[in-house]
């Protein structure tokens, strides 16, 4: 198999399994979570089949046309970065689908629940090894929709569909911000290709110079923010942990938030080096690193705490890729990814023992949690490695990225100069501060201390085996990067940061490096944070006793607010233009149409009525007219709905009839079928109403009916006996081109069809997906109809 | 409308006008007619049917569920626009081939043909579904 088939499998295997899942449910039961981690581990298989060829420093790209026209490709662009996020959103998939065998009750909706999964962990492979911005685009915003589905699971909890929707509207709608930077990036480049940017200096070059520059960047980092939950969009990532916990673990703190920072990254060679991209991505990560590592304290829901320490994580990240200067390219990115691979594991881990807890001790809020250790002693120790690898304790793989980021965070202090020599590297420490704090409280608050006996059940113990095994997997990753770290080094971070800094790369991470302003910085940083942890509870406090005071001050009052009021301006606008009165619908519409016609006929025509019309008509036509104008009257003065009705479709007949003297049979016989289903329609409505007309018809309102039909008429004629006289230029008909290609190009003779399914295909299959969509919004109208009574 | 002679008639017409829109739909690409038309046919006879023998009666011997019709129709038409990928063409880019049938003669094979197939069931599943809804609603 060639390394290109390989990567198109590893993407669309899960997409293929998700489809077969109902039907194996039917066998396998509640064991299909087994088959979708299989899945999982299948693509984590094909993407390792390419694995070497990438760490060796090759790049696979390969394209199939996919719109030609603008440019846009289907293509895989596989290099170092592409590789490690393919290989976490997949192993983490296989994890984390292991696990949920045991956490998922079995009367769970599990198909759907797998079903999602999968579609989800395609879709973000599909993202991460995307060629194509465009392709990027899509797949990234499948994210954004399959997470809306995860976090959304238990349909009947409002605050599974606040917390969906919330995250839904913030990154699918980052997601079109990211678009039009990426229209504008086409716009500069004339590419959509990543590949031919990011190999193209000259490109690159231009793309920095050019006045679109910043609003690009800008753009771009929006959708990327919003991902990533950085900045003022951080609101999202809390209410999403109304998702089921493994869901949480995989999306809110391995993968789907990983996204915004890999999209940094991607563009990192494009942008970086510059000041808006420090100012930028530095400035809103430091900003959101301190902000969620101080609002972390006041969370009481061990899930909650863990949101806003992956929040802060990720801002680390973001951060350290912003730190790239024009002085030192690529400084801070080998720390950044490194951190990206810990961060995974570690925070995995942390989320599944919070499934564990919740599932044990039937409670995720530590204010009521304690003193576990001795019933689950195992988990204890998992939580512990996890927990203190965020913490940043050696010999644990959290503290070899955390040293990274301060001796980086010196660096950058150092280059720019000034007061900020210290204040890069202060903020640094006190983001580490906050992560140590939060990390032993997660820690302290489950494990350590008294149980409390009047909130826990009274025999809490071991999760199965297929909860504990991910977990303790996942921590001996810590453990192993931590003590060996020449193994993730050269086999992920290296070829990863060369993919992101276009050059190779070497490094050299150990576990002790000296007596470095980074030591003494993590030295303060455990000192400060021990101090701090003294007062944790008294900071909690604070934070909430100000919340309560200023509650004006979170992104989330604005949030509501703008959501809640569009609710209401969308109301008012409906009510307003939407009056459920179908005669001013109709008239709205006939109005519309005279001015759009009258006019200009009017403008262009030379004369209202032409001199020399033509009188020339074969007899059997003037008849039909003759015979459809009596038809036509009598449709509507008939006093009785049965004949007005078939009065009316004698009108339809007839029309097709001078379709067919026009020579044009598929039109005619389209009319004739829908003459005939309208007509059908209109018998089964009828049956079912009075015979005749009861109501009395006001003379007000007929006489303004008769002036609207009478305009309307005018109009009609005026525009029709004016386009026989030459209203327009006459041009060259269209139907050529079709009559001499249709036999050579599409082998049909009915030229009519071969433009319907050949030509304009595309058209077709839009239409017949809006009749679809038509079909089942007529269904819903009539069942909520129902249900609304 | 349940006269005799409706019902009889309405009983001739069903298998006529169901054989006569397939004929449609198939010979649409060089004589008038195409998965539209062939549907609308189509729809007419069965939601004939509906309003001569009633929705409840019809019901009780024939009663598919028409939106996994549409579903398949949308599903056969997409992949047959997709199907080009896989050969190395273009979305939506159509074959034709002919093939040499004994005692027939020759055939035309046009992805074409496949599209409209999918036009087809779309256009009858969601015409019938929205009438059977619709005559359903009390």
């Amino acid at each position: 198999m060639d390394s290109f088939t390989a990567i198109v499998l590893a993407i669309f295997l899960p997409f293929a399994a998700a489809i077969f899942i109902p039907l194996l449910e039917k066998f396998l039961k509640h064991r299909i979570g087994w088959f979708a981690a299989g899945i999982a581990f299948l693509s984590f298989a094909l993407i390792g089949i390419v694995a070497p060829e990438i760490i060796h420093g090759h790049i696979i790209q390969h394209s199939i046309e996919w719109m030609p026209s603008i440019g846009a490709e289907f293509s895989i662009y596989a290099d170092g970065l592409a590789m490690m996020i393919g290989f976490i959103a997949s192993g983490i998939g296989v994890i984390i689908m292991s696990y949920s065998n045991g956490y998922m009750s079995h009367k769970e909706d599990l198909p759907r629940y797998y079903q999602y999964l999968l579609l989800f962990m395609g879709s973000m492979i599909g993202m991460v090894f995307a060629g194509n911005t465009l392709q990027l685009f899509i797949f990234w915003e499948l994210t954004s929709i399959t997470s809306f589905m995860l976090i959304g699971y238990w349909r009947g909890k409002p605050a599974s569909i606040y917390g969906a929707t919330k995250s839904l509207l913030l990154t699918a709608g980052g997601g079109l911000f990211m678009l039009a930077g990426f229209i504008l990036l086409h716009t500069i480049t004339g590419s959509y290709d990543i590949a031919t940017i990011l190999q193209n200096p000259a490109i690159i070059e231009n793309i920095k110079a050019h006045p679109f520059f910043l609003i690009t960047l800008v753009l771009i980092l929006i959708g990327a923010a919003a991902k990533s939950a950085q900045g003022p969009f951080y609101i999202w990532l809390p209410n999403a942990m109304e998702a089921p916990t493994p869901v949480s673990a995989f999306l809110h703190s391995a993968t789907m938030v990983k996204a915004g920072i890999y999209l940094v990254a991607r563009v990192h060679p494009i942008f970086s080096g510059t000041e808006a991209w420090f100012i930028l991505v530095s400035g809103v990560g430091i900003f959101t690193m301190l902000l969620a590592g101080f609002l972390a304290f006041r969370q009481t829901d061990i899930k909650a705490i863990l949101a806003y320490s992956t929040i802060s994580q990720l801002a680390y990240m973001m951060t350290m890729y912003g730190y790239t200067s024009y002085h030192e390219p690529g400084l801070g990115v080998a720390a950044a990814t490194f951190h990206l691979l810990n961060h995974a594991t570690f925070k995995a881990c942390l989320f599944l023992i919070a499934g564990i807890v919740a599932h044990e001790a039937a409670t995720r809020d530590i204010r009521k949690l304690g003193g576990l250790r001795k019933d689950m002693p195992i988990t204890f120790i998992i939580a512990s490695i996890a927990a203190l690898a965020m913490a940043g304790i050696p010999p644990l793989n959290g503290f070899l990225s955390k040293e990274m980021f301060y001796e980086t965070s010196v660096e950058m202090g150092h280059i720019i100069g000034g007061p900020f020599t210290f204040l890069i590297p202060a903020a640094a420490v006190l983001g580490g501060i906050f992560t140590f704090a939060y990390s032993i409280k997660l820690i302290d608050g489950i494990f350590l201390g008294e149980k409390h006996h009047d909130h826990l059940p009274e025999h809490i113990h071991e999760p199965p085996y297929t909860m504990l095994v991910p977990a303790a997997f996942l921590a001996g990753l810590v453990i192993l990067f931590g003590l060996v770290p020449s193994i993730p080094v050269h086999n992920i971070i290296e070829p990863t940061t060369a993919g992101i800094v276009l050059e190779e790369v070497h490094l050299h991470v150990q576990l002790w490096h000296g007596f470095t302003p980074a030591l003494f910085m993590t030295i303060i940083t455990f000192i400060c944070g021990l101090a701090i942890y003294t007062r944790y509870d008294s900071i909690a406090a604070w934070q909430d006793r100000f919340n309560a005071r200023y509650p004006r001050i979170s992104v989330n009052y604005y949030y509501d607010r703008i959501v809640d009021g569009a609710k209401g301006s969308a109301k008012g606008f409906a009510n307003f233009t939407q009056t459920g009165s179908i005669k001013l619908y109709i008239n709205a519409i006939l109005f519309l149409m005279v001015i759009l016609f009258a006019i200009p006929a009017f403008m262009m025509a030379t004369q209202v009525f032409p001199a020399n019309l033509n009188f020339d008509i074969p007899p059997y036509e003037a008849l039909i007219m003759a015979l459809m104008v009596i038809a036509a009257i009598a449709a509507a003065t008939l006093h009785r709905y049965l004949p007005a009705v078939i009065a009316l479709s004698a009108v339809g007949y007839m029309v097709s009839l001078v379709f067919i003297y026009l020579k044009a049979p598929d039109l005619a016989l389209t009319q004739v079928l829908v003459e005939t289903l309208a007509t059908i329609i209109f018998l089964l409505v009828i049956a079912r109403v009075p015979q005749t007309f009861k109501e009395k018809i006001p003379k007000t309102t007929l006489i303004r009916d008769i002036g609207i039909s009478f305009t309307v008429a005018a109009t009609v004629l005026i525009l029709l006996l004016n386009a026989t006289q030459g209203i327009a230029p006459p041009f060259e008909s269209l139907s050529h081109y079709f009559l001499e290609n249709s036999v050579k190009l599409a082998g049909g003779h009915n030229i009519v069809n071969v433009i319907l399914v050949d030509f304009r295909g595309y058209d077709t299959l839009g239409e017949i997906s809006v009749l679809c969509l038509a079909a089942l919004g007529v269904y819903n109208l009539i069942k909520s109809r129902g249900e609304g009574e | 409308m349940t006269t005799l002679i409706t019902k009889t008639i309405t009983k001739i017409c069903i298998p006529l006008v169901s054989l006569f829109s397939i004929s449609l739909l198939l010979a649409g690409h060089n004589n008038p007619g195409g998965g539209f038309i062939g549907g609308v046919m189509f729809a007419s006879v069965i939601s004939l049917t509906y309003v001569v023998f009633g929705l409840k009666y019809t019901k009780s011997f024939f009663n598919p569920s028409w939106d996994k019709l549409f579903g398949a129709g949308l599903l056969i038409a997409s992949l047959t626009a997709f199907g080009a990928i896989i050969y190395g063409n273009n979305f939506f880019r159509s074959s034709i081939k002919f093939v040499e049938i004994p005692l027939y003669g020759e055939i035309e094979l046009a992805s074409a043909t496949l599209f409209d197939i999918g036009v087809y069931f779309v256009v009858i599943g969601t015409l019938l579904h929205i009438f059977k809804n619709v005559g359903e609603d009390k």
